[in-house]
């Protein structure tokens, strides 16, 4: 029995000290969840998986530092609610977007931070997509043709969203090119020596800023293809973000010039086509899924829902422009884009307030073909301008409703009114609004952001149906501080080398 | 053993006589550890100085004087016992072994020391003051029990984690937790749930613990090495003792009740302050008066009932000892829909082999299961946030809906019913009552918990051991948000499934080699490796769009949804570590240990993973020096150490930090990978150097403990912020970049105020005081209410300051740098204005900008502590623990949110609103919407700070114990101990805090900190129970 014991000990003693003498290695473990910059552009399936992490970005960005509840930052829906938030067209009923409607914003308030930020990181993934890219097709892992397509679409991406950043936290270009700009990112950060190279990039003209905007845009519509669709930037987009971005610079025969070099798009008979899949008016779109998409914080049709169909109903269309009397009481989106209960009227362009998949209309060429009649009319080219009116217009009314003429409207200020009038119209609900109120604040012709209805008090539908008095506030001159957004307060502390000037005011 | 020799040395000293009088007692003392006899206890006549010492095999003779009642049994580590004689001549004692002198000898980590030799900073807690308590999990009973330590739970939701903070906040976005060891293993600190807030210590049964250590100083828990950064927690459980079985049943059942409600307006109230509102913005008013005054608050609080129950068994042979318990609990919070069950059973074993090999296990399984809720501060349907905004003057039911199960919602599902109100509330929130009656939000975790060990003692002296030690968390999640109304009605229906498991193994081998060298020298020398692998990962299923509302109720069942979801997730982190420590003590009065040890983290670049950490601490027992004569000091003791430690709990747990590259990201084109984590290849250990000096000193009947020390915490792992214009990830790389550095004293005093007859008064005091102060940082961090900048306490709030209400024509004042400015609340001229004090009413020029930011207040508090009483009278005893902390400030954004300018509920301050010109108030003119500019709601607002000091009474206990002799022969020995008790936990509170409780906190982080934001208040328990043993 004591031998036995001690045979066991012995044996207990020899495990003991041959584990004792083996060293087990836990600390040598791998990432499951990061491909390693170096790994990353190795194959062209890799590089194009990379290419859909930009669009993604855009789409569906971080909010407040995560990107989980993303609230459809930048792209996916903020900048379509902001946009119509900072202008009069649409009403804020909620405390959501109560700051932007109200123009109460300051360095730290979230929505102008989140915007410099998710749009930022956008433009970050681009330029580190266009690093890689080079590489890439000189050992051969892209055909020249891949490569210039990717080229072109980041090259798309980081000027669609220096634009918004312009738009928002510069003042515009039609007031005076040599105002501050922004920082326009041309390289990558993506190592920690670069923080400081970054830092160093300070904010240009709004006249430099355009002219890089531009030189992006016309590289990108010399690589992209034609066609493909609304989800991906194609030659048809780069061309009209260029429409757009000259619209902006009040470059009116340069507007004409790109206008005449799009094709194959087509003004849809039924204005509420493009809102109801793919159809030839739209250019360009963030696509929402499922599965992606701005959620039920963020999204389009949550918040811009009518809720008897599901929606959150934060914001309605507003009543002043309801019972504006250029909006014809026969137009077909009256009926079409809007729903209504008893508490208001909504839009209707985005109608899955459940699965939230709705698009988010980015370029339309009904757009591009109401910036052609701008550009016709400045350039006094009045019965251009005004057929080209009447071809968003009139598909909307009724055959016994005249078209417009350039003389039934009173000569370029009328047409131009009319122009302006339809395009509130048409891009109800789209985020456009604030663009125009911006450049034309700029040029003198607006005097900032008009007066709005009263914010949450507008609750019943008698406010759009009678005439009931419509209290009106928050509107913004355009020389107070508060017509651009103060630049995140983080933005300045967090540059240690270089920080950039606040907007004067904040 | 050591016990006996202790018991021999007081033999020697004790000084006794022996008075031939009247008779002879004679009798027997035993244990349950020594059940053939405890050699050397006093055996004392009481009210005498007559007495006598226990022989070697527990028997003693003593002349007892006439008229003496009673006879007095003490020995150091046993409670004292008093025996009455009657006409008996033998008198045996089972005596009750006291756990609190126990703690002479110490838990160090990989072994025991003797109090009396500890150079480092430990503070023992014996866990009888707590298991009684009924509480969700142990540590939020240790709040004010060491000095050092500070325990805070933050809100009444039970699942929620109290933040535990030893020697001050010692990491900037790492993980600020101590390491928590439990019989020699490394827990698993981590919350799996997605749903609900599941404290990962609430899986323990705290009835099986023996007692606490807690290690602060660097000396003490450099063995612990880079785990230990924020101090360590060492936790041994119940073991077995030789002797019969003892069967002990514990029961405690009670009620927990919120400690506070908001003030908020009736009905009518509301009518018109909301009317007024939106009059004074232009507008026409909506809300309607309706005779009903409902508080909301009404529905979602409740008493809940609360019941613990243990039964535990131990013994054991000579050779083999065991312990085993089955533990059930069930406790009610005090928010509707929140509760936790716990289900548990723990087996530790010890066996002798031979005298040479000892072999043990200790198994834990638990089964724990909470049902929480959505309290998101700002969720519409968030409990506390909806109940103190929806309509006071509608009511919560609507008996002819039965759409809506007869609950107040609008036909439509959108938002509660509103009626007879024109608009409904802000935000349509939903009708908070029907969404915690159908509303899922279940937590279930099973957590296995044990080690197995070996021992052999190879020569005299030198013994090795190895351990394996397991700690795995099957996490698993179920939610479900009804389709109707509320949360669901967005994705019509949602259930959301997730099995989030974590496992760890922990392997540690020590060899420990003991050695007294000419009698003087004691050397103890441990040498040691461990290797941890711990392995994080999920797998998570989603359905919306249900056909049915049926299908939500218990699982998801396939088919019934129309989207489907799947998620998941996987890391895994791995330490390993080789060790060695020496401690030296000559005579017991010089003493010295030092430790070093080379650790290693996956979380570090290749490069760095490997890092060195030494400590060294020295004692000097000046009590024991020839010339050191006092007769008030029994025992002095000066102790100092150094030591620097590295800190594994970087970036909160993040695996790979240094690794830059490209995560998976689902866009709506489709799945792409997107630039995610900028490369730091350069990343290296955290390091904390701790220094400490302490005192420790007996001095008549008090002894005293005392520290001073200081934790400076360089090259901080931190999430450096980049500016977000650089579209860098995260907006931060990882870096070390930073230092910060804890100073503090702490202070312990205990004494036995007063032993007078049987009435016997001991008392327990600690204090500390702390300072925090960030010495080097990149850039200012910044959020929302906080921010932390170089030279200043981490976390101060920073904001906007308020100057007050212009009584000409209640506007708001805020500082626009030195400047007073107004916001003027005027309909078409709203706007930042100039103030001018001589002419208060003229607002005919604008002001250059808004109000400007500056600093408000620290919020980590700079001094805490505990008072514990305990008193014992016959067969009563009563504890009273008070518990306070101070000088700290607290944003009150509760309150701010309850003076809202929507359509929604406010607190009833609101009724001192401006009016009239000339009027003093600090409420101003009521402008609908304006909450932005009024309030300054995107920073905190020194209108809301306030200070956070408080003296809390944290429990009274009153305990019953039934006699012995009336015991033993009502129940024939079947019933050995019986105590009865009824104690309120968290009964008063003295503050001069204006909100639910000074101790509410939205955030446990370091770099956001001391808001007050909608929690749920903290809970007070009213409970009765019984201790017996059999």
């Amino acid at each position: 029995m004591k031998m036995k014991i001690s045979t066991k000990i012995k044996a207990g003693l020899t495990g003991f000290a041959f584990m004792w003498a083996s060293s087990c290695d836990v600390i040598d473990t791998l990432p499951a969840t990061i491909i390693p910059d170096a790994e990353a552009f190795a194959t062209a399936a890799r590089i194009e998986s990379i290419v859909f992490g930009v669009y993604e970005a855009a789409q569906r960005g971080f909010f407040n530092g995560s990107s989980v509840n993303g609230r459809g930052y930048p792209f996916g829906a903020a900048t379509v609610q902001q946009g119509d938030m900072r202008g009069e067209d649409m009403y804020n009923d909620q405390l959501f977007y109560e700051i932007t409607y109200t123009g109460t914003y300051n360095p730290n308030t979230a929505n102008n931070n989140n915007m410099w930020s998710s749009l930022y990181r956008v433009i970050n993934r681009a330029n580190i997509t266009l690093e890689g890219l080079e590489p890439a097709l000189s050992e051969g892992v892209l055909t020249q043709d891949q490569r210039n397509r990717y080229r072109g679409e980041m090259l798309f991406m980081r000027a669609l969203s220096h634009h918004e950043v312009l738009i928002h936290f510069a003042r515009p270009y039609t007031d005076d090119p040599g105002s501050m700009g922004i920082p326009y990112r041309i390289f990558p950060i993506n190592d920690v020596p670069l923080v400081t190279e970054g830092e160093a990039v300070g904010r240009t003209t709004v006249g430099e800023d355009y002219a890089q905007l531009i030189a992006d845009l016309d590289e990108a519509e010399q690589l992209l293809p034609e066609g493909g669709g609304m989800a991906r930037a194609n030659k048809g987009a780069a061309i009209g973000l260029k429409i757009r971005v000259k619209q902006h610079m009040g470059d009116w025969q340069g507007v004409l010039t790109e206008f005449a070099k799009v094709t194959g798009y087509a003004v849809t008979a039924n204005p509420a086509a493009p809102f109801r899949g793919t159809s030839t008016d739209n250019i360009f779109s963030f696509i929402n899924s499922a599965e992606s998409n701005g959620t039920v914080n963020g999204a389009l049709p949550a918040m811009y829902g009518n809720p008897a169909d599901g929606g959150r109903g934060l914001v309605k269309v507003s009543p002043l422009i309801w019972r504006s009397n250029f909006w014809h009481p026969e137009d077909t989106r009256r009926e079409l884009l809007t729903s209504r209960n008893a508490a208001g009227i909504y839009s209707a362009k985005y109608i899955d307030p459940i699965t939230r998949a709705d698009p988010t209309p980015i370029l339309r060429y009904s757009e591009l073909v109401l910036t052609a009649a701008e550009a016709n009319a400045r350039l006094g080219n009045l019965d251009v301008a005004v057929t080209l009116l009447n071809s968003v217009r009139d598909r909307a009314l009724p055959a016994s409703v005249p078209s417009f003429t350039a003389a039934g409207l009173g000569g370029q200020e009328g047409v131009l009114t009319a122009i302006f009038n339809e395009k509130r119209i048409e891009f109800l609900g789209e985020g456009r609004r604030w663009p125009d109120i911006h450049r034309l604040s700029g040029e003198g012709r607006m005097d900032g952001v008009p007066a709005k209805a009263s914010s949450r008090q507008i609750g019943n539908l008698d406010f759009y149906t009678t005439d009931r008095v419509i209290p009106t506030d928050h509107a913004i001159a355009y020389s107070s501080n508060a017509f651009i957004w103060p630049i995140p307060l983080e933005e300045i502390l967090t540059n240690a080398t270089a920080p950039i000037p606040q907007n004067p005011g904040y | 053993m050591k016990k006996v020799l202790l018991g021999f040395a007081l033999t020697l000293i004790t000084v006794f006589s022996v008075v031939a009088q009247s008779r002879t007692v004679t009798g027997r003392v035993t244990s349950t550890d020594e059940p053939d006899g405890v050699p050397g206890v006093n055996v004392q006549v009481k009210g005498s100085t007559v007495g006598a010492i226990t022989d070697l095999d527990g028997t003693y003779s003593v002349n007892v004087p006439d008229g003496s009642t009673a006879l007095v049994f003490s020995f150091v580590g046993y409670l004292t016992q008093e025996v009455a004689i009657g006409n008996r001549t033998v008198v045996d004692v089972l005596l009750a072994p006291d756990v609190k002198t126990l703690s002479e000898v110490v838990v160090v980590g990989y072994g025991t020391q003797e109090r009396r030799e500890v150079t480092g900073s430990v503070t023992s807690i014996d866990n009888a003051a707590i298991e009684n308590l009924v509480t969700p999990s142990f540590e939020s009973q240790l709040a004010g029990r060491a000095p050092g330590v500070q325990i805070t739970t933050p809100s009444g939701i039970l699942g929620a984690r109290p933040i535990i903070r030893i020697r001050g906040v010692n990491s900037l976005s790492g993980g600020a937790n101590p390491l928590i060891v439990i019989d020699g293993v490394p827990l698993v600190d981590s919350d799996r749930s997605s749903v609900n807030a599941s404290n990962p210590l609430a899986n323990i049964n705290p009835a099986d613990i023996e007692s606490f250590e807690v290690l602060k100083d660097g000396s003490a828990t450099a063995i612990f090495g880079s785990r230990a950064a924020n101090g360590v927690i060492l936790i041994t459980t119940k073991r077995g003792s030789t002797g019969k079985a003892q069967v002990s049943y514990n029961v405690s059942m009670g009620v927990n009740e919120e400690v506070n409600r908001f003030q908020v307006l009736n009905g009518d109230q509301f009518v018109t302050i909301a009317n007024e509102k939106v009059t004074n913005a232009g507008g026409t008013g909506n809300a309607v008066q309706s005779g009903v005054n409902t508080n909301w608050q009404d529905f979602i609080f409740r008493n809940g009932f609360a019941q613990q129950h243990n039964l535990s068994i131990r013994g054991g042979s000579e050779a083999t000892k065991y312990f085993f318990s089955i533990g059930f609990t069930d406790q009610e919070s005090a928010i509707i829909a929140n509760d936790l069950k716990r289900y548990s059973f723990r087996a530790n074993i010890d066996h002798d082999i031979s005298r040479r090999v000892r072999i043990g296990a200790t198994t834990a399984y638990s089964y724990t299961e909470i049902n929480g809720l959505n309290n998101g501060a700002n969720s519409l349907s968030g409990a506390v946030y909806n109940a103190t905004r929806n309509l006071p003057n509608v009511p919560i039911f609507d008996s002819e809906n039965t759409a809506f199960d007869g609950f107040n919602v609008q036909p439509d599902g959108s938002t509660t019913g509103f009626a007879p109100n024109l608009v409904g509330p802000d935000n349509n929130i939903p009708n908070v009552a029907f969404a915690l009656t159908n509303n899922i939000y279940r937590n279930r975790v099973h957590r296995i918990n044990g080690a197995t060990f070996a021992e052999l003692d190879i020569v005299e002296g030198l013994t090795a051991r190895s351990q394996i030690g397991i700690d795995l968390t099957l996490n698993d999640d179920f939610q479900s948000l009804d389709p109707r109304h509320g949360d669901g009605r967005g994705s019509n229906g949602f259930v959301f499934m997730q099995m989030a498991p974590v496992f760890r193994w922990n392997w540690t081998n020590t060899l420990n080699y003991q050695k007294i060298v000419a009698e003087d020298h004691t050397f103890n020398v441990t040498l040691g490796t461990e290797y941890q692998y711990t392995n994080f990962y999920n797998f998570s299923a989603q359905g919306t769009d249900f056909s049915d509302r049926f299908y939500i109720q218990r699982n998801l069942i396939s088919g019934s949804y129309n989207n489907q979801f799947s998620g998941g997730g996987f890391s895994d982190i791995g330490f390993d570590s080789y060790f060695g420590r020496v401690n030296y003590s000559y005579r017991g009065k010089y003493l010295a240990t030092v430790t070093a040890r080379n650790d290693g983290m996956s979380q570090l670049p290749a490069d760095n993973r490997r890092g060195w950490f030494f400590g060294g601490s020295v004692g000097w027992r000046i009590s024991d020096e020839n010339f050191f004569n006092s007769s008030v000091i029994s025992d002095m003791k000066i102790r100092t150490s150094y030591a620097e430690v590295g800190n594994t709990e970087i970036l909160d747990g993040q695996a790979f930090p240094y690794a830059g590259g490209f995560g998976p990201v689902l866009g709506g084109a489709g799945a792409g990978i997107g630039y995610s984590n900028v490369a730091n290849n350069a990343l290296g250990w955290e390091r904390s150097a701790k220094f400490n000096i302490g005192l420790d000193m007996t001095v008549g009947q008090v002894t005293l403990m005392l520290d001073y020390f200081t934790n400076d915490v360089t090259d901080l792992v931190l999430n450096a912020p980049t500016a977000s214009s650089l579209g860098v990830p995260g907006n931060s790389i990882s870096q070390n970049i930073g230092s910060l550095i804890n100073r503090g004293f702490e202070l312990r005093a205990l004494a036995k105020v007063m032993e007078r007859g049987n009435f016997i008064w001991n008392t327990d005091f600690n204090f500390s005081f702390i300072t925090n102060e960030v010495t080097n940082l990149i850039s200012p961090i910044t959020g929302t209410y906080n921010r932390t900048e170089e030279g200043r306490p981490m976390a101060e709030l920073y904001g906007f300051t308020w100057m007050g209400v212009n009584a000409a024509n209640g506007n708001p004042l805020y500082l626009r740098n030195d400047d007073v400015i107004q916001y003027n609340l005027q309909q078409g001229a709203l706007g930042w204005r100039t103030y001018d004090a001589n002419n208060p009413g003229d607002v005919s020029t604008a002001a250059a900008g808004g109000p400007t930011q500056d600093f408000l207040g620290n919020t980590l508090p700079k001094w805490y502590g505990g008072w514990t009483n305990n008193f014992s009278y016959n067969n009563f005893d009563l504890e009273i623990f008070l518990r306070y902390s101070g000088g700290n400030f607290i944003m009150n954004e509760s309150y701010r949110g309850l003076l809202g300018q929507g359509f929604s509920n406010n607190h009833v301050d609101i009724l001192n609103r401006w009016t009239e010109s000339g009027q003093t108030t600090d409420i101003p003119r009521l402008y609908s919407g304006q909450d932005q500019n009024m309030w300054q709601t995107s920073a905190s607002n020194s209108r809301f700070v306030e200070k956070g000091d408080f003296v809390r009474v944290q429990n009274i206990v009153l305990g019953y114990r039934l006699p012995s002799q009336w015991l033993s022969s009502t129940f024939n020995g079947a019933i050995s101990t019986a105590r009865f008790f009824a104690q309120v936990q968290n009964p008063f509170i003295f503050t001069g805090y204006t909100g639910l409780d000074p101790e509410l906190n939205q955030f446990q982080g370091q770099l956001s900190f001391g808001v007050d934001w909608n929690v749920a208040p903290i809970i007070r328990t009213w409970s009765l129970g019984l201790n017996v043993g059999f």
